[in-house]
């Protein structure tokens, strides 16, 4: 399952779509280059069986993959994810700059399903309950990435328990 | 007291022997303590001849009951009576309440829970709503999220039938409330925001089948305009609604329908207001975009189109026409006209010629400036070239109304016969607007805006006001802090009922706006008042608590100090979290 998913990933719709986009090519290059191996621990590619961070019963994790992101922390990248965001219309779920409308907000910290680099790939590129399209067939591994690096570049304000109407 | 006993209960021990079988056919007057269909009658009015319920006797009104449905959504729509039965539709996952309201507690006689993807939270533009049910030949009525419509039996609960009206794979959502005119049943889809393909469909009452389907735009011949028999007022040629989509742009051009329906039998018409065209860029689709944000009226039998008009021409600025689209008989200028009267997002509430779609008065109700008046040799608006929008334009700034209207179309109003007054909730927000470029995809959004509200003129940012229709002249208005998002109920005992944003229940007096009783019902209220005669004999109101709707994303643990909670759009009510929060709960209050 994982080489075909590789394969796939730098040619489906995404790529059509692109040639009305020139400004996005540019933050895709990479997407021509070869995927780091699927021999190594963590991958940039799904693995047929990805493990999250859940609470593990008896101690003993389940046998599974994970997920690293090529981009971490790459500023460029995430200034290419922000514009994604707004061509793949991510923003008319999540609202602008991700800040939450019928979809969640993606920029405060408070992650349904996970706030990790893995989880936030598997959210974005098969999907989740409650309405989250998977985009892995349309954007490809190369774009989810892009889309991840992005969200994890917000900022979420700080977190202040408590809030008073008290003079 | 006696004599007023027995007269309501002879009726109702009638239908109590005779089971539900009427069909939808115009009401009796023995049946005017039930609530048969979402806006109580075909006309919209929100009117009920109850008038135990006085202005005299309203201070005294408290609740007698609550439920909670276990939803936490926005609950829109209002519930039904039948006989001695209370019908509760609530948002995703669209349970079905069946209360007896014959016994201490009113407990439940039946649930029917149906099985609704969850998807379709993904393709819903806001929030899980649902907008009510019909009750028809026995049957209960409605539509769940994902895009079905079933109907129930209203005795039994048991599933009669259920039938596929919508894609949700290609952004439909099913949110209306039916409309059943003697053997059809009329439903729209959802989806402005996602590039839909607009259009109403006719199923057979007893099956479930679709007899047909009409689209709202598109070649005459999708658009089922047969022959001659289609007479815009002021539009002449084939296809309009083909020719005024620039670039194609009416294949995905959204005109969704998810607000209410009305009928008038003499003309054997129905009425009923669609969605945005989309994009939200507007420059990529030129033209008028017909007949997205337009009244359509077509035959019931077979969806013949009759007459269209377009209130926003090349819609940019997300103003739907789906408000309630009310019909009553009017006196304008010493004529009497069997009028239509609608309170659009954009601002204006229009009177119009039901027979024709002409236009008779046009009036702001609230803060308008992307037109400065509608003409009404033409019915078209006279724009304000300021205000209009665009990618290539870059941000439009302080634009009135809202895109959330001058009033939700979700809200609808209400109209007295006694007051001649209508009745409805506003919002008095503006908005600036950033379009770009939308890529349409599948199954995802198709918007492309950036477009944060402000409060408008005059330091409030909402209202309750009583309208003359006759005139386009407001009577008199209750500021309400935040934007009002109930429908209204008007009685023949003078009072009007409505809630707000932030939780209150309000009775006033439907000649002065004098609120007689207030009661904090636990959560905002966004759905619909209603009153029904109960097996007492006593006059009741039922209402929705439940903040959410377009109101989603302040409605759960909010702090109005944290940017992450508090942002764009929405910020204007940002203190609201500290009056109200999510809810589902059923109200009832009596004397």
């Amino acid at each position: 399952m994982i080489a075909p998913l590789s394969a796939s990933g730098c040619r489906g719709r995404f790529w059509r779509l692109l040639w009305t986009a020139p400004l996005l090519a540019g933050v895709l290059l990479s997407c021509g280059q070869p995927h780091p191996s699927n021999n190594e621990a963590a991958s940039a590619a799904p693995p047929a069986a990805a493990y999250e961070a859940h609470v593990v019963a008896g101690d003993v994790p389940p046998p599974g993959g994970s997920l690293r992101n090529p981009h971490n922390g790459d500023a460029g990248v995430a200034r290419g994810g922000a514009m994604l965001f707004n061509a793949m219309n991510c923003d008319g779920c999540h609202g602008t700059d991700g800040t939450g409308w019928v979809g969640p907000n993606l920029g405060d910290g408070r992650w349904r399903y996970g706030g990790s680099d893995a989880e936030v790939f598997n959210s974005i590129y098969y999907g989740r309950p409650h309405g989250m399209p998977a985009f892995g067939g349309t954007l490809g591994i190369e774009g989810v990435w892009t889309l991840v690096t992005y969200l994890r570049s917000l900022t979420p304000p700080p977190n202040v328990p408590t809030e008073s109407w008290q003079n | 007291m006696g004599a007023v006993r027995v007269a309501v209960l002879i009726p109702m021990a009638v239908a109590l022997l005779c089971g539900y079988g009427a069909r939808a056919a115009p009401q009796s007057a023995s049946a005017d303590g039930d609530w048969t269909m979402p806006s109580k009658d075909y006309a919209a009015t929100r009117y009920s001849t109850l008038a135990g319920i006085n202005a005299q006797n309203a201070g005294s009104l408290h609740p007698v009951w609550t439920f909670s449905t276990g939803v936490l959504g926005g609950h829109e729509g209002q519930p039904l009576v039948v006989g001695d039965t209370m019908y509760v539709v609530t948002p995703w996952p669209n349970v079905l309440y069946a209360f007896d309201l014959t016994r201490e507690g009113y407990p439940l006689r039946w649930k029917y829970r149906p099985e609704v993807s969850a998807n379709a939270l993904g393709v819903a533009c806001c929030d899980s709503v649902n907008r009510g049910a019909f009750f028809a030949d026995g049957k209960i009525i409605y539509n769940l999220l994902d895009g079905h419509t079933v109907a129930v039996d209203a005795r039994t609960g048991r599933e009669i039938w259920k039938t596929q009206i919508a894609d949700v794979g290609n952004g439909e959502t099913a949110t209306m409330a039916p409309l059943v005119v003697h053997d059809r049943v009329i439903v729209g889809a959802a989806g402005g925001e996602f590039g839909i393909y607009g259009w109403v469909k006719g199923l057979e009452l007893s099956t479930g089948r679709i007899v047909w389907s009409a689209r709202n735009m598109g070649p005459d011949a999708e658009m089922s305009v047969r022959g001659e028999t289609f007479k815009p007022p002021y539009e002449h040629g084939a296809d309009l609604g083909k020719e005024s989509w620039g670039n194609d742009s009416w294949r995905t051009g959204g005109a969704p329908v998810w607000g209410w329906m009305s009928y008038d039998p003499q003309l054997d018409l129905i009425y009923y207001g669609t969605g945005n065209p989309s994009p939200y860029n507007a420059e990529q689709r030129p033209g008028d975009n017909k007949w997205s944000t337009s009244v359509l009226a077509r035959h019931p039998g077979d969806g013949t189109l009759v007459w269209a008009y377009q209130f926003t021409p090349h819609d940019n600025w997300d103003y739907d026409a789906t408000g309630a689209m009310v019909l009553a008989d009017l006196t304008i200028g010493g004529q009497s006209v069997k009028a239509l009267v609608h309170f659009d997002k954009n601002g204006f509430a229009y009177t119009l010629d039901r027979a024709t779609g002409r236009v008779l008065v046009a009036q702001p109700f609230t803060a308008v400036n992307w037109a400065e008046s509608v003409d009404l040799t033409n019915g078209r608006p006279v724009l304000n070239p300021a205000k209009q929008t665009g990618a290539s334009r870059g941000n439009t700034k302080d634009i009135c109304p809202s895109l959330e209207g001058g009033v939700s179309p979700a809200s609808p109003p209400a109209y007295s016969p006694r007051t001649h007054l209508f009745y409805t909730s506003t919002s008095n927000m503006c908005m600036d607007y950033a379009a770009r470029p939308a890529k349409h995809l599948k199954g995802v959004p198709f918007v492309g805006v950036n477009a944060p509200y402000s409060a408008g003129p005059g330091g409030y940012l909402g209202s309750f006001m009583a309208w003359d229709a006759a005139t386009g002249k407001k009577v008199w208005e209750n500021k309400e802090p935040f934007p009002n998002w109930s429908g209204a109920l008007v009685t023949a005992g003078d009072v009007v009922f409505y809630g707000t944003l932030d939780g209150w229940f309000h009775s006033a007096d439907a000649r002065t706006g004098r609120v007689l009783s207030k009661f904090k019902v636990g959560s905002g209220v966004i759905g619909n008042p209603m009153t029904y005669r109960g097996p007492d004999g006593r006059q009741y109101v039922a209402v929705y608590a439940g903040f959410g709707g377009d109101w989603a994303l302040i409605a759960g643990d909010t702090r109005s100090d944290d940017p992450a909670d508090i942002r764009a759009p929405i910020d204007p009510v940002k203190d609201i979290a500290r009056y109200t929060s999510q809810g589902g709960i059923v109200w009832i209050f009596g004397l």
